[in-house]
């Protein structure tokens, strides 16, 4: 039976710690989190946890039996594990204050060298808003663009196409995808005209894509729109959870700016996928086949991130960095998405670590990498990733390592813009201009002339309007955050 | 806590970027600000402690230098034996060596000659030259005309300027 928890970890104590380490760490647990205080949501769970952890390691006996299956259990995941982790520090040790510090953590996940060369086999299903919007230009590109990859689609793969309005229609079924001329008479049919409804594309696009499922391949769903779904963003988010769990990852693109980035963010983020904004439907056909070709390119599908956390520890925010940027959010488990051959995924995380005092080293997490293996050795795999830091009286005065510096100094302007835009719904208009003005002198200095216009128009758009555009919201969102797509350095 | 230099944000001690404004912190990072206790600014300058080996900035022959803890900007000390630090004023007689003028040294309530720094044989010595609002060492206030020897790291407080004491290795 595998241990539920690393205790250790947990209690953020070594291994080998001896039963006055355990009594200290229990202790400061207890001051923290006492339930008898007033604690944040969660807490009093995670005081009981300790406990359990405390209770388990002070005896002797079940502690024996403890390290014996946690050590069988880990034995366990790291043999022969296909995927490889590099961790880098923003510090090389932390700080023995008396208040909390923050420390960032990249984390770099690569493929094992020695996995055999594979294609996988791609299930494709492309999801298409046809509301009124999209008539003209909108939809001949779209339509255009899907007719490209049907015509290019390798023998191996699957594709389907559907469509929706306030209803869901399948345009070309997974056995059609084949016939080209089928497929393009099809197409012809597809009008725009009627409301947005997301889940009643999505439910339908995921069905289609169950039935050419790849067990051994990458499944995955496209969604086109340029509106606002109403009343079943619920339901969306309970469908991308769903998907996840099968194995599928979806892909947002959202065309011109009325469509709601915030409801595709969190639905592709649930699946591992990201969302790719077009302001004209030109792009599209080169989307498209980019993430095709990206599809063939993976080697192991929906992987995450699992694990915990010690109780010195709180994560505060994480991001992917590569291959495609998107914030993941602030708890464990995460998507990460497909794990491409010849690249990687890259992750960093802002943590918060609460004071240590009294303490040599710390294990601040023990994560766990794990994802599906494509191709002929397919099937789950995990890579136990512990995470222990030394912990120091004296700064090194290091500058911290430059891909996490980097990262962070793009992040810094992402997180201006977001913080502009809540400042700007929630009224605080001069405070948000103003930020957007500082945003916009730093986008002048990283050379970005056309975001710092962008965003300098938005400050000015505030101040008359007393609300952003809606276009230049998406600019600022995506454009801030496609930065970090800039070559990130070696580790 | 630290505190962002440019628009006095207050973040958690190893933060790199201003939440608040995006300024970068790393400067900020060596000199937490925990409110003016002497234990904690003493603790301070322990905490922050450049390494020898980490100050190349200062200019070549310099063995001695000050930083400016707000800005970060490093003042290379060359060719004497001591120093006088002040601000000068126009139509000034005697010019202090080293001229805290730009650092807003009157709002900071510095002293026209403040304090002195001399290098002796056995170490560095700083002097209050009798200055208005007084001379700290790491928190702790100076009796003026008493030499103190103070140290690499450690945080010189004129008024209420704060620089912090870079020395390079002799040899």
């Amino acid at each position: 039976m595998p241990p539920e928890k690393d205790y250790y970890t947990l209690l953020g104590v070594p291994r080998n710690a001896t039963p006055e380490q355990l009594r200290r760490a229990y202790r400061e647990a207890a001051q923290r989190l006492h339930p008898d205080k007033n604690v944040a949501l969660g807490e009093t769970e995670l005081f009981l946890e300790i406990g359990q952890a405390y209770e388990t390691l002070i005896d002797p006996a079940s502690r024996e039996t403890y390290d014996a299956q946690l050590s069988e259990f880990e034995a366990e995941l790291s043999a022969e594990s296909p995927f490889h982790v590099n961790v880098l520090h923003s510090r090389s040790a932390l700080l023995r204050i008396d208040e909390p510090q923050v420390h960032y953590t990249l984390l770099e996940i690569r493929p094992a060298q020695d996995l055999p060369e594979i294609r996988p086999a791609v299930n494709l299903g492309i999801v298409i808003d046809r509301s009124t919007s999209m008539r003209g230009a909108r939809m001949d590109q779209v339509r255009s663009a899907v007719l490209a990859i049907l015509r290019d689609l390798q023998p191996t793969d699957s594709a389907s196409v559907v469509a929706f309005d306030d209803r869901a229609e399948v345009i070309v079924s997974h056995d059609q995808a084949r016939d080209v001329s089928t497929a393009r008479a099809r197409l012809s049919l597809l009008q725009a005209g009627g409301g947005t409804e997301i889940a009643q594309g999505l439910t339908l696009g995921l069905d289609e894509l169950h039935r050419s499922y790849v067990k051994e391949g990458v499944n995955h769903l496209v969604l086109l729109t340029d509106g606002r779904t109403y009343g079943d963003e619920e339901l969306c988010l309970e469908l991308a959870d769903q998907a996840s769990n099968a194995g599928i990852s979806i892909n947002g693109v959202g065309i011109g700016s009325e469509w709601s980035d915030r409801l595709l963010d969190d639905l592709a983020a649930r699946t591992g996928g990201n969302v790719i904004f077009l302001n004209t439907p030109k792009a599209v056909t080169d989307l498209l086949n980019r993430i095709y070709d990206d599809l063939a390119q993976i080697v192991a599908a929906q992987m995450r991130v699992d694990g915990g956390f010690s109780q010195y520890v709180d994560l505060r925010t994480a991001f992917r960095l590569v291959p495609e940027p998107m914030p993941l959010g602030d708890s464990l488990p995460m998507s990460l998405g497909n794990l491409p051959k010849d690249g990687f995924i890259r992750l960093l995380l802002e943590l918060v670590i609460h004071p240590l005092l009294g303490l040599e080293e710390v294990t601040i997490a023990n994560l766990n990498v794990s994802g599906t293996l494509l191709g002929k050795a397919a099937g789950d795999r995990q890579l136990p990733v512990p995470i222990k830091m030394d912990l120091t009286d004296d700064l090194d005065g290091k500058p911290p390592p430059e891909p996490i510096s980097q990262a962070l100094n793009l992040l810094s302007l992402y997180k201006l813009q977001e913080k502009a835009r809540h400042e700007a719904e929630l009224g605080q208009v001069a405070q948000a201009a103003r930020r957007l003005e500082s945003l916009a002198t730093q986008l002048l200095a990283a050379g970005e002339k056309d975001l710092a216009k962008a965003a300098l128009n938005e400050a000015v758009q505030l101040t008359h309007a007393r609300r952003l555009s809606m276009e230049g919201e998406k600019t600022l969102k995506y454009g801030t955050r496609a930065l970090l797509l800039s070559p990130p350095s070696e580790l | 806590m630290i505190e962002c230099p440019t628009c006095k944000n207050r973040e958690f001690v190893g933060t790199l970027f201003c939440s608040e404004c995006g300024t970068r912190l790393v400067m900020a990072t060596q000199v937490p600000t925990m409110g003016i206790s002497r234990d904690k600014l003493s603790e301070e300058a322990k905490a922050t402690r450049p390494t020898m080996s980490g100050t190349p900035d200062l200019s070549t022959g310099a063995l001695l230098g000050l930083k400016v803890v707000t800005s970060g900007e490093l003042l290379s000390l060359v060719g004497r034996d001591n120093y006088t630090l002040g601000r000068s004023i126009e139509g000034q007689a005697v010019i202090p060596d080293v001229d805290l003028d730009k650092y807003e040294a009157y709002d900071a309530g510095i002293s026209r000659m403040h304090a002195e720094l001399r290098i002796a044989e056995d170490g560095v010595y700083v002097v209050d030259l009798e200055s208005s609002n007084g001379t700290l060492v790491n928190g702790k206030r100076l009796a003026a005309q008493e030499p103190e020897p103070i140290n690499h790291g450690d945080i010189l407080q004129l008024g209420r300027l704060r620089l912090q004491i870079i020395a390079q290795a002799r040899g």
